[in-house]
């Protein structure tokens, strides 16, 4: 035991030093399809075209990205000409009015995960949140078990039908005043996961969903961007809002 | 090699002889080392029987096509002993949706009759457990989603339920109770339902209830473009995205006939054993999280992430979505990108390799799972248990070595192939330590593959035609099966048979009379997906 | 006649009358009638019982001079008059109750059988306490136990109370052959004298090995009806199957004149000369504490649990007389007086609150249908002044202060630690052992009735007819709440109730205790009675003067040495408490009232991880509960665990698994069956010495038994 003590003691800190200054180590973020000029409409066009779900737009010789629907295939990357990635994680949006006060809010917030049939890497990607790489509860950021002490909701995945009295029993016995969060392009279009008989409706359109983090699986520091964003640590990025907003 | 595989196996020669005396219609292909054989219903636990005794085949799968009011019942076997995969038939006529249930002769089918008693709105006789599987109380009455007629894009209208419902239990026992646990529970857990059964002290039973999560892939893939298809394949189950895409691919490929070029047979290897890194480390951080044990926990942590960052690196992705595409993978690598992504791989392989050894002389993390969620041989035989689970109870299962697919078959035959890892204890410390073995067979496969890369193209387009067949791999958590049946490129049919699925089900029948703080315990070690297994 | 006679006459003319009336009146009217003939009887029984304590002086009536045996008397001293108290304070609650209660019956069983019994059995137990000779009491006493068999097997059509029954009196019957065998020969060593006062005198001279012989076979026979080990395994099963105002007269009163009798004869009329007598009943007691709440732990039908927990009562109540006679035996009559008064204030504090718990269970299983826990759950909800009540008497029975059952308990184990006084190292480890059972016992009573009162009135109802339980009648809450009353007075009059036991018993106290416990300097620590010096300096920091100026009267439960140094041994005031967890209970409420003033609280669906329904087997069970301690002292219990494995297993499949388990009593394991299993074998071989229609055997055995006669009587 005492060996595992020294260990902990000489282990050099790895902890992301977000939000003083971006992450920038190789690997952390897959980054993300952006708003691209080509030279021609056919250029544009054919960009569009490999997007399996819809989530790229062209317009006259540009094409442009709605994030909620990506699902990170890469295909728009591997053609010819391809869309411009960007390496960030600062994506997240707001999509109601920050009324945490003060602002910005310090205090912790405690977050009750509810996973709605999303895929277990989003679940792992959130558990990184609180290793040692992005240590969440550095910034105030805490896990409950019980939503009665929970703050914020963070939901994941495309709301499946067994799982939507759940989630509601959750929401209500969370006390007021309480915050959705929903991570994950499943929770915010339905991804690949399609709209039927399982899924009646996403996430965006069951609760009042204060920030939104789309990604596939969006990566913990895109999780930790929003939940820093909902806090009102950080600002809106004015990238993050495509200029073609499409709601599916 | 194969310790435990020796259960009466028939030698070679005389297999086939035997087959046929059993299955008198049974017909051989070749290339695709498959016998098949229609039989009737009434024969089917018979046959089943010996062909579980006597030829040691493994019940695989069970896909069910419904069309025209019909129903056609595949049951998949396979051996490890070389045998051919035999796939037999049962026809139901118009009108009967009856038929015997073989799960008590190959109890690893269990599961899967009722998975297509709920969706298929079959009845199997002589099961004892029908109803309340992927459909939940509040499912519509006679909704079954995977017949043919049944319209995948309408929303569902819930029925009333009972307001007086309650689970099914089993422990009949004056004073008896039931601790329920989630759907909504715990830290970080995936969505699923527990009802330890106990009259105080001691969980008597465990009962799970799954499929929360149920998103019908299968039935909203039918249809659709093949290529969409493997898009969900990555995505159901996001930590096995590289195995099941393989697998979903592989199928395709052999109901097309299409060969992939090597090169790219070999890449596929090397981002399957990534995955299967990535993943085992990720079990065995909960594994360090499950006991409290703070600083070894942090240790794997940092581990996972960097396997994490290195996949990004390599790949452009943190789960490798998008490299597996129908007929290759859609990215080539450099020798350098190659030789970088080794040379991370070796070092965390010594990484691993120190803090299991450091973990191996911590008595207070051994005492945790020495002997707690034991599963003997005889039980992994019986549920058809797979993957590093099975192996820790001395249960042969690993696809990669008896029956390879893909880059495997080569790889393995550079020098003497890599050892499947192997305990025989079957309690959690066997398990701990059959994941650490794989970590490091995991490098050495990556190592051959990637000195022994071959060259060329690394795709090859599919032609749109019809076909059918099953693909496998083994994949992290163990054997995932495919089954595809494509009509002009498209879906028509495919069914999903995950490692986590089979194993769920060997779990709650393993977990009998434990304690309840080591609940969490058991679930960590044998470290099952929910997303895998309700698809 | 004085006062208390005439009171004491009335008393029984109410009895009679009441019995009279009952076997008139329609049946529908029993419960009535029994409570006024009978309530009204107690309660004159009471003022009686009261009167002769308070005023120090015994009543004694001479009734007629049988030929031979001498003159039949009646005597009421303190000792009868304090048992004939702790019986009036459970009959009374227990008519009361009957009120409502005999309703029930109505229509299934008559219970006009059940009303004449009552009355009349009250009336042999005033009878019987009043008996001041041997013959008298015998006589009363073989009345007592027939009549109490009549209203335990009231539902006699049920197989399971008949059979109760028939264990009740037969084990009855053999306490009272055994003890009818002692007094008797105790007459006649006494040279033919029945009177008490004459035994008492008569026996002095008497050899030890006669003694010890006599006190066996007295404590034995006594031993049955104080429902102690190894004699108690009727008193589980009476318990249950009788109606509940019947069960709480079975443990308020039935239960005390064993030791009625175990105190007048082994302690009054034959005080012991060795310790050994005293360790046995002490080791007795103990082990039937501990045993007692060990089944009472586990047991989930809350009549059968408090039976149980009666045996570990009286087991308590037994050890304090142990104590009180390995004291006296060792010459140190105030440590003896003091075992004794707590053996008497144990000993009414559970007349008190096990009647009150009876009644709890009996309106629980009148209203809501069972009285198994396990069934039970969310009652408070139905019947709250119930709940209250119970809650009452589960605080006092698990000794939580300041009620009654902490007052006594603690004193016991204070008793207990006196051992330090004496020598001899034998009685000092019996002494420890003892003790440490004792605790064990204290800390398990807790467990139990957390369990009795959260598994039947808190949480969710596990059954519908718990969850559709009726509002019970206002007699038994009148009844209950009388008895919590009781508790209540009892624990924090301690200082009171010490001096009276004492006066009441001073054959064998000798109105030492009261000086012990209750020093005349502190009990009216005024200008009048200044605090002794070394009093005061041990005690300064205990507040004893504060307390002694604040609270006008007896706080304070001292026991001092006397002497110089450091004489204060234990203190302890459960008025003080009281005052203390009031004050601390209203400040708290205060603050959390201020605290929370402007808080909104909203009431919501419990949280069950969203599940669809909790339904009431995701509770707690009463099984669950005390599971720890069945697994614990699994070697006692020796459970057999049957589990059904042809409907569990269908082949790889459980759909049901049937594991049921019955703690078997160890009594019945270990004294019972190898009993019966003797007695029917010999009843066997002597059955197979008579073969029938074989005249000339017959013929010989008469023969071979004369012959035999005649060498005895030649002999002799």
């Amino acid at each position: 035991m005492p060996s595992w003590f020294i260990k902990g003691l000489f282990s050099p800190v790895k902890t992301t030093r977000f939000p003083k200054q971006p992450e920038t180590a190789p690997g952390a973020v897959p980054g993300r399809p952006v708003a691209t000029d080509f030279t021609s409409p056919e250029q544009a066009a054919h960009a569009a075209a490999q997007c399996p779900t819809g989530a790229i737009r062209a317009g006259h010789i540009s094409a442009d990205v709605n994030l909620n629907q990506c699902i990170y295939c890469q295909r728009c990357a591997r053609t010819e000409p391809p869309m411009a990635w960007k390496a960030d994680y600062t994506w997240a949006r707001r999509l109601r009015a920050n009324n945490l006060t003060p602002q910005p809010f310090r205090k912790s917030l405690h977050i009750r995960i509810v996973d709605t049939g999303s895929c277990d890497a989003v679940i792992q990607e959130i558990k990184q949140l609180s290793k040692p790489y992005y240590n969440m509860h550095k910034l105030g950021f805490f896990i409950t078990p019980t939503p009665r002490h929970a703050d914020v909701l963070m939901v994941t995945g495309p709301l499946t039908h067994h799982m939507r009295l759940a989630l509601k029993k959750t929401y209500d016995a969370m006390p007021e005043p309480k915050w959705v969060i929903a991570v994950g392009g499943c929770a915010l279009s339905g991804c690949v996961f399609s709209r039927g008989f399982t899924s009646a409706g996403t996430v965006l359109e069951s609760l009042p969903v204060d920030v939104e983090v789309p990604g596939c699986p969006p990566p913990p520091m895109a999780i930790l961007y929003g939940l820093m964003l909902l806090a009102g640590r950080v600002g809106e990025m004015p990238s993050a809002k495509p200029t073609i907003m499409e709601k599916a | 090699m194969n310790l435990h595989s020796n259960s009466a196996v028939g030698s070679a020669t005389n297999e086939r002889k035997s087959l046929a005396s059993l299955l008198p219609n049974v017909t051989l292909t070749e290339p695709a080392n498959l016998a098949a054989a229609t039989i009737a219903a009434a024969n089917l636990p018979s046959v089943t029987a010996e062909l579980v005794k006597d030829f040691a085949y493994r019940a695989a799968t069970l896909v069910v096509r419904s069309y025209e009011k019909t129903f056609t019942l595949d049951y998949w076997f396979y051996s490890i002993d070389g045998s051919p995969w035999l796939r037999l038939r049962v026809e139901l006529p118009e009108g009967i949706r009856e038929l015997p249930s073989i799960s008590e002769q190959a109890h690893a089918i269990d599961w899967h009759e009722r998975y297509a008693e709920d969706l298929f709105g079959l009845t199997f006789t002589g099961h004892p457990k029908l109803g309340d599987f992927v459909l939940h109380e509040e499912w519509p009455e006679g909704a079954n989603p995977m017949l043919s007629d049944f319209d995948a894009s309408a929303l569902l209208i819930d029925k009333e339920v009972d307001p007086q419902w309650q689970p099914e239990k089993i422990l009949q026992t004056s004073g008896a109770f039931v601790m329920p646990i989630g759907p909504v529970y715990s830290d970080y857990a995936e969505s699923a339902q527990f009802f330890l059964e106990t009259v105080g002290e001691d969980v008597v039973r465990m009962i799970p209830r799954l499929h929360f999560k149920y998103r019908g892939i299968e039935k909203h893939a039918e249809g659709q473009a093949f290529d969409r298809a493997v898009l969900m394949a990555e995505r159901f189950s996001g930590s096995s995205a590289v195995a099941h895409a393989t697998a979903l691919c592989q199928a395709a490929e052999m109901a097309v006939h299409v060969d992939v070029p090597p090169r790219a047979q070999a890449i596929r290897l090397v981002a399957a054993e990534l995955e299967r890194f990535r993943h085992h480390l990720a079990i065995l951080s909960d594994i360090c999280h499950s006991t409290g044990m703070i600083v070894p926990s942090a240790d794997v942590d940092i581990l996972e992430e960097d396997a994490l960052r290195l996949s990004a690196r390599w790949a452009g992705h943190r789960y490798l979505y998008g490299l597996i595409c129908p007929g290759g993978v859609s990215r080539d690598f450099s020798a350098g990108e190659m030789a970088a992504l080794q040379s991370g791989i070796e070092e965390f392989s010594r990484r691993a390799d120190r803090l299991r050894r450091h973990l191996e002389i911590t008595s207070s993390f051994l005492d945790r799972f020495e002997g707690v969620g034991v599963v003997p041989l005889a039980n992994a035989r019986k549920l058809g248990l797979v993957g590093p689970i099975a192996r820790a109870s001395a249960w042969a299962t690993d696809l990669r070595i008896y029956r390879p697919y893909g880059f495997y078959g080569v790889a393995a035959g550079i020098g003497s192939p890599p050892l499947e890892a192997m305990e025989s204890e079957g309690d959690g410390y066997a398990r701990i330590r059959v994941l650490f073995s794989e970590l490091f067979t995991a490098t050495e496969w990556m190592r051959r593959a990637i000195k022994h890369l071959p060259d060329g193209p690394i795709h090859k387009a599919l032609p749109d035609s019809d076909g059918e067949a099953i693909g496998y791999v083994e994949a992290p958590k163990g054997a995932a099966i495919h089954f595809l049946e494509l009509s002009a490129g498209r879906v028509k049919r495919w069914q999903i048979t995950s490692p986590s699925f089979v194993n769920w089900h060997g779990f709650h029948l393993a977990a009998e009379n434990f304690a309840f703080q080591d609940f969490p315990i058991m679930m960590a070690s044998f470290g099952l997906s929910i997303a895998e297994s309700d698809r | 006649m004085n006062t208390p006679e005439i009171i004491f006459a009335a008393a029984l003319a109410f009895c009679l009358a009441g019995a009279l009336v009952s076997a008139w009146a329609p049946s529908q009217w029993a419960g009535r009638i029994l409570a006024i003939f009978g309530t009204t009887a107690a309660t004159l029984l009471l003022t009686g019982a009261a009167a002769v304590i308070v005023s120090h002086t015994s009543v004694s009536l001479t009734l007629w001079r049988l030929p031979i045996l001498g003159r039949l008397r009646l005597d009421v001293d303190g000792i009868s008059a304090f048992f004939m108290l702790a019986l009036a304070m459970s009959f009374l609650p227990a008519c009361l109750f009957s009120d409502g209660y005999m309703r029930r019956y109505i229509g299934h069983y008559d219970p006009r059988a059940f009303n004449i019994f009552f009355h009349l059995l009250l009336g042999v137990c005033i009878i019987l306490l009043s008996a001041g000779d041997v013959i008298t009491f015998l006589l009363s006493w073989r009345i007592m136990s027939a009549l109490a068999t009549f209203p335990i097997t009231l539902e006699h059509r049920v197989n399971e109370h008949r059979r109760a029954g028939y264990l009740f009196l037969a084990m009855n019957e053999a306490g009272i052959i055994t003890a009818t065998f002692g007094l008797l020969w105790m007459a006649a060593l006494a040279g033919g004298h029945i009177g008490f006062s004459a035994l008492h005198a008569a026996l002095v001279g008497t050899s030890p090995t006669v003694r010890w012989t006599l006190f066996l076979v007295i404590f034995f026979g006594f031993a049955v009806k104080a429902g102690l080990l190894p004699v108690s395994s009727w008193l589980p099963r009476a318990h249950p199957v009788a109606p509940a105002n019947m069960s709480a007269i079975l443990s308020g009163c039935l239960l005390n004149f064993g030791i009625y009798g175990i105190v007048r004869f082994d302690a009054v009329i034959l005080p012991p000369i060795s310790a050994g007598p005293g360790l046995l009943v002490l080791t007795v007691g103990s082990i039937s504490a501990l045993v007692g709440i060990l089944y009472a732990a586990i047991d989930n039908d809350m009549k059968k649990m408090l039976a149980h927990s009666s045996t570990e009562n009286l087991g308590i109540v037994t050890a304090n007389i142990g104590m009180g006679m390995v004291f006296t035996a060792y010459h140190l009559p105030m440590l003896a007086a003091i075992a004794y008064v707590v053996a008497m204030y144990h000993m009414i504090n559970h007349s008190a609150y096990k009647t009150l718990l009876f009644l709890g269970a009996g309106a629980v299983d009148q209203h809501a249908g069972t009285r198994h826990m396990n069934q039970l759950g969310g009652l408070i909800k139905r019947m709250p002044l119930i709940a209250a009540l119970f809650l009452v008497g589960a605080l006092a029975i698990a000794a939580i202060p300041p009620l009654n059952g902490f007052a006594s308990e603690w004193l016991t184990l204070q008793t207990i630690l006196r051992s330090e006084d004496f020598a001899p190292r034998f009685s000092r480890v019996v002494f420890g052992l003892c003790g440490a059972g004792l605790a064990l016992t204290a800390a398990l009573a807790v467990t139990c009735f957390v369990k009795a009162f959260a598994m039947s009135f808190l949480g969710k109802p596990r059954s519908t007819a718990a969850a559709s339980a009726a509002k019970p009648a206002r007699s038994a809450a009148a009844a209950m709440a009388f008895l919590a009353a009781a508790c209540v007075v009892l624990g924090l009059g301690v200082t009171w109730m010490i001096p009276a036991i004492n006066s009441a018993m001073r054959p064998l106290t000798h109105d030492l205790a009261a000086q012990a416990l209750n020093p005349p300097f502190f009990n009216n620590a005024t200008a009048r009675h200044p605090l002794p010096a070394a009093f005061e300096k041990s005690f300064t920091q205990l507040g004893a003067r504060i307390g002694a100026g604040v609270i006008p009267g007896r706080g304070l439960v001292v026991m001092h040495r006397g002497g110089s140094a450091n004489p204060v041994v234990y203190a302890m005031s459960t008025f003080y408490m009281a005052g203390v967890l009031a004050i601390i209970i209203f400040v708290t409420w205060l603050g959390v009232r201020l605290l929370t003033r402007r808080r909104r609280v909203i009431v919501g669906e419990q949280w069950a991880g969203g599940l669809r329904r909790l339904s009431p087997d995701m509770t707690y069970s009463a099984t669950g509960f005390s599971n720890p301690i069945r697994v614990i002292f699994k070697s006692i219990f020796a459970p057999a665990i049957r589990e059904n494995s042809a409907v569990a297993v269908a082949g790889h499949f459980r759909t049901a698994i049937t594991q049921e388990r019955d703690d078997g009593y160890i009594v019945d394991r270990l004294f019972l069956r190898p009993l019966t299993a003797t007695a029917s074998l010999l009843s066997r071989a002597l059955a197979r010495l008579h073969r029938p229609a074989v005249v000339n055997a017959y013929a010989a055995w008469v023969l071979l038994a004369l012959l035999l006669m005649l060498i005895i009587n030649r002999i002799w």
